[in-house]
């Protein structure tokens, strides 16, 4: 794990602190180096990623393959310090991007990698590109972001949901009475209605995934589709670039049928 | 308290000037929000391993410059409201990462900085930091973590003003605390990097490394390394010194009150 955990940034000159170019260039190939696979779905909230993921999932589960189903924001070591935070709204955008990475860390050093050092297919609910996409739209800076997740592996799918805006909006309003205060982006002072807000928040977010689709090769999924088309649209591509067989049942392994 | 006094009028705060004319006041990207012209206080660190005297002379410090005038304010490691007591239980379990250990620092720094040390800044204050990133950077490394991505991590840290490296020899530094606290912390002595089976091989080995990084990181950022092993008063003599000029204080004479007086020697 060490030989690959934080692999050189390419693109700028070896301890250069101060270079100034805003963009950096992401490392976009999926490592080689390990025998899993990494699955990840992407999108605002209200785009239909979870329950395609979740179905996804299933499809896989009950195939028998090994993998493993990991969500954002779910490390327990580092929830005290994120509750605390976003409770008494302690937090900048700066500290809520930390928090989140270390929390990513946590997952990743201890789940995820040696996951796929071990030969899973990991599912990933949400990953690094919902950190680039909510920290620069909290006005966080590309380039440090970039630079901050540089030892999460690269994806093999990373699969972006794209619904409008109002959809995406409306089933999230009709599903959650409340919205919490950095959910709803409140720390920007966007507006002080808070269903606002978070319109506004969630409108900006999406403008940064759209801004990924082509330098991190999202794979773009029609959030308006009907669930059993976009889920049979996913299992394809699944099967498409994953030599799923890796992943299957041992022959010798006897299945309860 | 009779230096307070006395001195009051002869430490008229004179306006700092903006350090090394006109360098930015951060490594590279500013902090989102945060104008660095603002800044009228003064960043002063104070960096060495334990055992090197750090706090002696920051209580010291701050005795003399509120006693010329200078309002006072401090940080230093896991002291943020956000999350120093978080890293306190992830250090003493065993299951913490050194990726998640790197970034819960970084948050209790940034934490500081934002919420403390930027404020006292903008307010005139002069801030006396018991450690600085410099530090993270150099434990995070001898955990094989690489220089590049740590820069970039602290690419928004507040550029010091002054930066004073009290230099022991690992050796006189393990005395030191060991007659301090009869005990020396798994961490300090890098323990997890499993060194040496010997607590006191363990703590020089890891100490050596941790100066060898300070030696780089003294070179980039311009360190005054002063000798640690030098007597509480001679260290003292020299970083009032440095501070004075940088601050325009005219006299530097000063005398510990009764409740420092044990300092001093």
């Amino acid at each position: 794990m060490t030989s690959r955990a934080l692999p050189p940034v390419q693109d700028s000159p070896a301890n250069s602190m101060e270079h100034n170019t805003e963009e950096s260039s992401p490392r976009l190939e999926p490592s080689r180096k390990y025998p899993g696979a990494l699955i990840v779905v992407e999108g605002i909230d209200g785009s239909g990623k979870s329950t395609q993921l979740y179905l996804l999932k299933r499809w896989l589960e009950i195939g028998g393959y090994r993998l493993h189903f990991t969500e954002w924001n779910s490390s327990p070591l580092v929830k005290s310090a994120t509750r605390r935070g976003k409770q008494r709204r302690l937090l900048t955008p700066t500290t809520f991007s930390l928090l989140h990475a270390a929390d990513f860390a946590d997952r990743c050093e201890r789940q995820i990698l040696p996951l796929l050092h071990s030969g899973y297919l990991v599912l990933a609910d949400r990953y690094i590109y919902t950190a680039f996409a909510r920290d620069v739209a909290r006005n966080c800076s590309p380039r440090w972001l970039r630079n901050l997740y540089r030892f999460a592996p690269v994806p093999d799918i990373t699969f972006y949901f794209r619904a409008p805006l109002d959809v995406a909006v409306k089933r999230i309003m009709s599903g959650r009475p409340k919205l919490k205060y950095y959910e709803a982006g409140m720390d920007l002072n966007l507006s002080l209605d808070r269903a606002e807000s978070f319109r506004i928040f969630q409108g900006r977010i999406l403008a940064q995934y759209d801004e990924m689709i082509e330098s991190d090769k999202f794979v773009v999924m029609d959030g308006t589709l009907p669930v059993n088309s976009l889920q049979k649209q996913m299992r394809q591509m699944v099967k498409a670039r994953i030599d799923l067989s890796r992943f299957a049942p041992k022959k010798s392994a006897r299945r309860a049928s | 308290m009779t230096a307070a006094k006395s001195n009051r009028k002869n430490g008229q705060p004179k306006k700092t000037q903006t350090p090394s004319g006109s360098s930015p006041r951060n490594y590279g990207l500013p902090l989102p929000g945060v104008n660095d012209e603002e800044f009228g206080g003064s960043l002063i660190v104070i960096e060495g391993m334990d055992g090197s005297g750090r706090s002696t002379q920051i209580a010291l410090l701050t005795e003399w410059l509120e006693s010329e005038g200078f309002a006072v304010e401090t940080m230093g490691l896991r002291r943020s409201g956000l999350v120093a007591k978080d890293i306190d239980a992830l250090l003493a379990e065993n299951t913490i990462t050194r990726m998640t250990l790197t970034l819960m620092y970084a948050t209790d720094f940034y934490d500081q900085l934002e919420h403390r040390i930027i404020p006292a800044l903008r307010s005139d204050f002069v801030v006396l930091a018991d450690r600085y990133f410099y530090t993270l950077i150099a434990r995070a490394v001898a955990r094989g973590i690489e220089r590049d991505y740590l820069n970039g991590l602290y690419e928004m840290a507040v550029r010091p003003d002054l930066t004073f490296w009290l230099n022991v020899r690992p050796e006189v530094a393990f005395e030191r605390e060991f007659r301090k606290s009869h005990a020396i912390s798994y961490w300090e002595s890098g323990r997890d990097l499993s060194l040496s089976d010997d607590l006191f091989q363990s703590f020089i080995l890891y100490q050596a490394k941790i100066k060898s990084e300070f030696e780089a990181l003294s070179e980039r950022h311009g360190f005054i390394a002063l000798d640690g092993e030098a007597s509480v008063v001679s260290v003292n003599n020299e970083l009032r010194k440095r501070i004075a000029a940088h601050l325009g204080i005219q006299r530097t004479h000063y005398r510990p009150s009764t409740a420092l007086a044990p300092l001093w020697r």
